[in-house]
């Protein structure tokens, strides 16, 4: 076992690229039920007042992210996270912060039953989808039923995030051999790999594939509490411990960290080369790696140019 | 237990064995589909916990690693863990212990996907800080050049720090001064010395912990425990297609066995089919056609009768077949009615006659059906045949063998006991072998008769009104009644008396025969008790001689009347054919030592044979009636009647002239010297003899 182990080991350290892989360029997202679950994910029906959409807070017309530092959810309730992007959610291992949930339509799930949110529940969406007759045909169209369940509601909703992904971004065609970076981007993308943001920032996603602790290096303080990896593992040292976020799109889905504290890049550089790195950046460093954050931007999905 | 309900109950196992036999399939391919994916999904596990392994290995190694791979292997692992535990094969109770290992697993998987959380947040401070720290050293140059010692120092610490980690050993680091210090005024360096320091106490203080969680997930047992389920479930899944195994055995034997059975009772039943076929097929060919000759049946005749407008018959009938059957044995009797019909059909075919059909109607008779024939054609193709056969030579192996056949034909409805009767009077009469029946032939009405008569004997016999009558037989020298001849009468209720020719015959073939000759035998034996001056004769036919039953009766008569027997006398009628001659010679010596005496009854008419005299040891000889009564008027005749006498007289016997009705008679036999006469001259029958025997002429 181990010298076949040691064997693949050889061939893959020969073999080693980029520990950063680019997004795949074809989706094979269900488009019917992707349009479905783009019109759910746009109706405030989904919500007790009708006040609230999905796109309420993952505005996917910017960065698929809320530009708030906490959302607003039923009756302008204030959430205890700043809400992360949808986009390319599809890639992180586990999605919300904490990584409660094992995969999309558990995440789905969360914010529609909770009562900071939509302050829904199942029974309510089944009446409230079926009393309308635009969505049934739809669903007897996509699904071929002539009821519909909640779950199919998730899964339509899921199948649309599905189609959110943002391929050809800069750097992915670089990673392609399509293009080559500037000089300082190029020079960023070193500083990245060579500070150790590369670490727990790769993947698909560049980040979203581990779980990492806010001030590895230093212990970072916070003034609210919020919902972090030890609540689910009941562990003190998984404290402060949160999904590591994706780098994708990073530019639109300012502000960043869980509580939304860095308002710039530049600002979020700087507190997570201190917490995390243990280092100090150069002006013209930050620069530099903010330049290489930049050509991390992909298309817009193309679901969301269709309507 | 029947064919039929055998067969139902070997289709009803069939069905049921099929049924299971379905049902097995199922249950054997959910099996078998259950246990490769439950094999799959462990191998998956297997793979995914080895993949895992490898894959935090690399990353150890690696300072740059995608960890989408190890995520990736992790949710693998979690999704085949729930497919494991969801699998259908561990419903079934025998795989408890697979699911109790399950269970257990499940602790230690959760265990190491925490570790591997773990190892991975730790390790990426350590990577951190340990790629910072060689960088930071690296862009020391003017520290190399000023302050050579420190630069060493950093680089040595910096070593020990990837030995460290390289070998998985903290001794490397353990007890050593892993700080930087120096007394440097130039803030470069202590800026330097510094955050050197700062990562180094960092990585000081998070290696045991890196060392331990990493030997940790790199020391995992997990991939034992998958392989002790899976080994246990194999186990377990064994004895479960082994069962199966003898299942299907068991099942599908029954299944060949009743196909077996099924096959077998279907090939008896074409058997006994087959059977049933040809015991119908004889039985409609003898329904039809006689088994003998290949003719057509009677039954047949009488169909073809039923429909025939107008039917002709010829009844064909072999004289003395019996003889033939006899002498030669039934197969030789068989092959001459078969070589006989083959004869007739071969006649009716050359002979250009119409249509005509043959058929076997009995033993020895034939039927040829016309169908609106003239009567005289009909009778002429009679004759015809009749003359062939009688002229064929059959010739069987090595004997050649003459027939003669009576035929008679007849249209007259009801036309088979017509030509019956008609064949009947041909036997009787003997006078041609081919006859027309005729109503003028009365022979219905004489049957009816024969069943009367029979029915009047029948009632004599009971009411003893069979009586003898006696005949005086008179010495022709002596004129003295010497002897009487019983004669049989038959008296009516009215008082008269009916001639034995109206009913003896017919009482010949039934028991009254007997009767009659009984009565007639002890009466006269009584009468002559009572006149011991005559001789009395009894008249016997020499076809009865042959019949023990009679000649019990006279002998036993004769013996215990020894006072009369040697004056009782018997009357020996002639027949045409006598076959046993030994028989009649053993009968007269018997009477002979009674006393008695033997005559030959109507010599001279129908059969009189000479050569009876050279055989027989007769006594007297009858003179026939047709001969006496016409001496008087026929030279002829009475040239018979010299010859006859002179013949009896050089043979030693008497002679006795019946039929003397006239005066010029009985002295004509007088003068030609016969010795005795007896008619109506002299007396006619009396019903008891005379007490005189005094006669004249």
């Amino acid at each position: 076992m181990m010298k076949f182990l040691l064997f693949i080991f050889i061939v893959s350290l020969s073999n080693a690229a980029e520990p950063i892989s680019p997004i795949p360029l074809e989706n094979n997202a269900d488009i019917k039920k992707a349009q479905l679950g783009k019109e759910l994910f746009f109706d405030t029906l989904l919500s007790k007042d009708n006040s609230t959409a999905c796109v309420s807070c993952h505005d996917v017309y910017t960065g698929g992210a809320d530009s708030r530092v906490v959302s607003e959810g039923f009756a302008n309730t204030k959430g205890n996270i700043q809400a992360p992007t949808v986009f390319n959610a599809k890639y992180n291992f586990k999605q919300f912060w904490n990584g409660r949930a094992n995969n999309l339509k558990e995440q789905a799930n969360g914010p529609m039953n909770n009562p900071a949110e939509h302050n829904m529940n199942p029974k309510l969406v089944e009446e409230r989808v079926n009393a309308l007759k635009a969505y049934k045909e739809k669903f007897k169209v996509a699904y071929g039923v002539s009821n519909i369940p909640y779950d199919l509601v998730l899964d339509a909703i899921v199948e649309f995030e599905n189609a959110l992904t943002t391929p050809n971004a800069k750097f992915d065609k670089f990673l392609r051999n399509e293009v080559e970076l500037s000089k300082e981007e190029k020079e960023g993308y070193i500083i990245f790999k060579q500070a150790g943001c590369i670490i727990c920032h790769n993947g698909v996603n560049i980040g979203g594939n581990s779980f990492q602790k806010m001030g590895t290096f230093l212990e970072y303080e916070s003034n609210n509490s919020y919902p972090d990896r030890a609540e689910i593992t009941k562990k003190e040292e998984n404290k402060n411990v949160f999904k590591v976020p994706t780098l994708r799109n990073i530019t639109l889905t300012a502000p960043y960290f869980h509580d939304g504290s860095a308002k710039t890049l530049e600002k979020a550089i700087e507190i997570m080369s201190k917490y995390n790195l243990g280092q100090k950046f150069s002006d013209e460093d930050v620069k530099k790696i903010v330049l290489f954050l930049g050509i991390l931007k992909g298309e817009t999905p193309e679901i969301l140019e269709k309507l | 237990m029947k064919l039929h309900r055998l067969i139902y109950f070997i289709l009803a196992i069939g069905i049921i064995s099929s049924a299971i036999l379905i049902y097995f399939y199922i249950i054997q391919r959910d099996f078998t589909k259950n246990h490769r994916e439950f094999l799959i999904s462990i191998n998956k596990l297997e793979n995914a916990n080895a993949g895992l392994t490898y894959l935090i290995l690399e990353n150890s190694l690696y300072v740059y690693h995608n960890q989408d791979e190890i995520s990736q292997n992790a949710k693998e692992l979690e999704n085949e863990y729930n497919n494991l535990v969801n699998s259908n094969i561990l419903k079934n109770k025998n795989y408890k212990s697979v699911s109790e290992g399950l269970f257990n697993l499940k602790k230690e998987l959760l265990f190491d996907l925490e570790n591997i959380e773990e190892y991975l947040m730790t390790n990426a401070g350590i990577k951190n800080s340990l790629v910072f720290l060689t960088r930071h050293v690296e862009n020391a140059t003017s520290l190399n050049q000023e302050d050579k010692e420190i630069f060493l120092k950093a680089n040595q610490i910096l070593k020990h720090f990837h030995d460290a980690i390289k070998m998985q050993d903290l001794d490397y680091i353990d007890g050593l001064d892993i700080l930087i210090h120096s007394n440097s005024q130039s803030s470069k360096t202590q800026e330097f010395i510094n955050v050197f320091n700062l990562h180094a106490n960092y990585l000081l203080k998070k290696y045991p912990p890196f060392i331990n969680i990493t030997k940790q997930v790199l020391k995992n047992d997990t991939h034992l425990s998958i392989k002790r389920i899976s080994n246990n479930f194999s186990k377990l899944a064994l004895n479960d297609f082994q069962a199966l195994d003898i299942f299907a055995s068991v099942i599908f034997t029954i299944f060949i066995l009743s196909l077996l059975t099924i096959v077998l009772l279907f090939m008896k039943y074409q058997r006994e089919n087959k059977k049933l076929l040809k015991t119908k097929e004889s039985l409609e060919y003898s329904n039809t056609y006689d088994m003998l000759t290949g003719l057509f049946n009677r039954k047949v005749l009488e169909d073809d009768l039923s429909k025939s407008d107008f039917p002709h018959i010829l009844v064909v009938n072999i004289d003395g077949f019996k003889h033939y059957n006899d002498i030669y044995g039934n197969n030789v009797g068989n092959i001459l009615l078969k070589d006989l019909a083959k004869f007739l059909k071969l006649l009716l075919r050359v002979t250009n006659i119409p249509k005509c059909k043959v058929y076997r109607l009995g033993a020895d008779e034939f039927g040829i059906l016309f169908e609106d024939i003239d009567k005289k054609i009909a009778f002429d193709i009679g004759i015809e045949l009749e003359k062939n056969i009688a002229d064929h030579l059959f010739s069987i192996e090595k004997l050649r063998l003459n027939l003669t056949v009576s035929i008679a034909s007849n249209c007259i409805t009801p036309i088979l006991e017509n030509a019956d009767l008609a064949l009947k009077l041909i036997k009787k009469e003997q006078r041609s072998h081919v006859i027309e029946y005729k109503e003028s032939l009365n022979l219905k009405r004489s049957v009816q008769e024969n069943m009367e008569t029979l029915e009047l004997i029948k009632n004599a016999i009971a009411d003893d009104r069979i009586i003898p009558f006696f005949q005086p037989i008179i010495n022709l020298k002596t004129l003295k009644i010497e002897k009487y001849e019983a004669l049989v009468r038959l008296q009516l209720l009215n008082g008269t008396f009916l001639s034995p020719f109206k009913f003896l015959d017919i009482s010949k073939k039934t028991p009254y025969y007997y009767e009659i000759t009984k009565i007639m035998i002890a009466k006269t034996i009584k009468v002559a008790e009572k006149f011991p001056k005559y001789r009395f004769s009894i008249n016997i036919s020499m076809v009865d001689i042959l019949d023990d039953e009679i000649t019990d009766i006279l002998y036993e008569s004769l013996k215990s009347h020894p006072l009369v027997c040697s004056r009782i006398d018997i009357e020996l009628l002639e027949v045409e054919h006598l076959a046993d001659i030994e028989r009649v010679q053993e009968f007269i010596q018997t009477l002979h030592k009674f006393g008695s005496k033997v005559l030959i009854d109507d010599f001279g008419s129908g059969y009189s044979n000479f050569s009876y005299f050279s055989d027989l040891d007769i006594d007297i000889v009858k003179i026939d009636g047709s001969i006496v009564s016409e001496i008087t008027t026929n030279e002829r005749k009475l040239h018979m009647l010299k010859s006859m006498h002179q013949f009896s007289h050089g043979m030693g016997m008497e002679c006795v002239a019946e039929f003397v009705e006239t005066k010029e008679s009985a002295l004509l036999l007088r003068d030609i010297g016969v010795e005795y006469a007896q008619g109506y001259y002299f007396s006619q029958p009396l019903q008891m003899p005379l007490e005189s025997d005094e006669v004249t002429i």
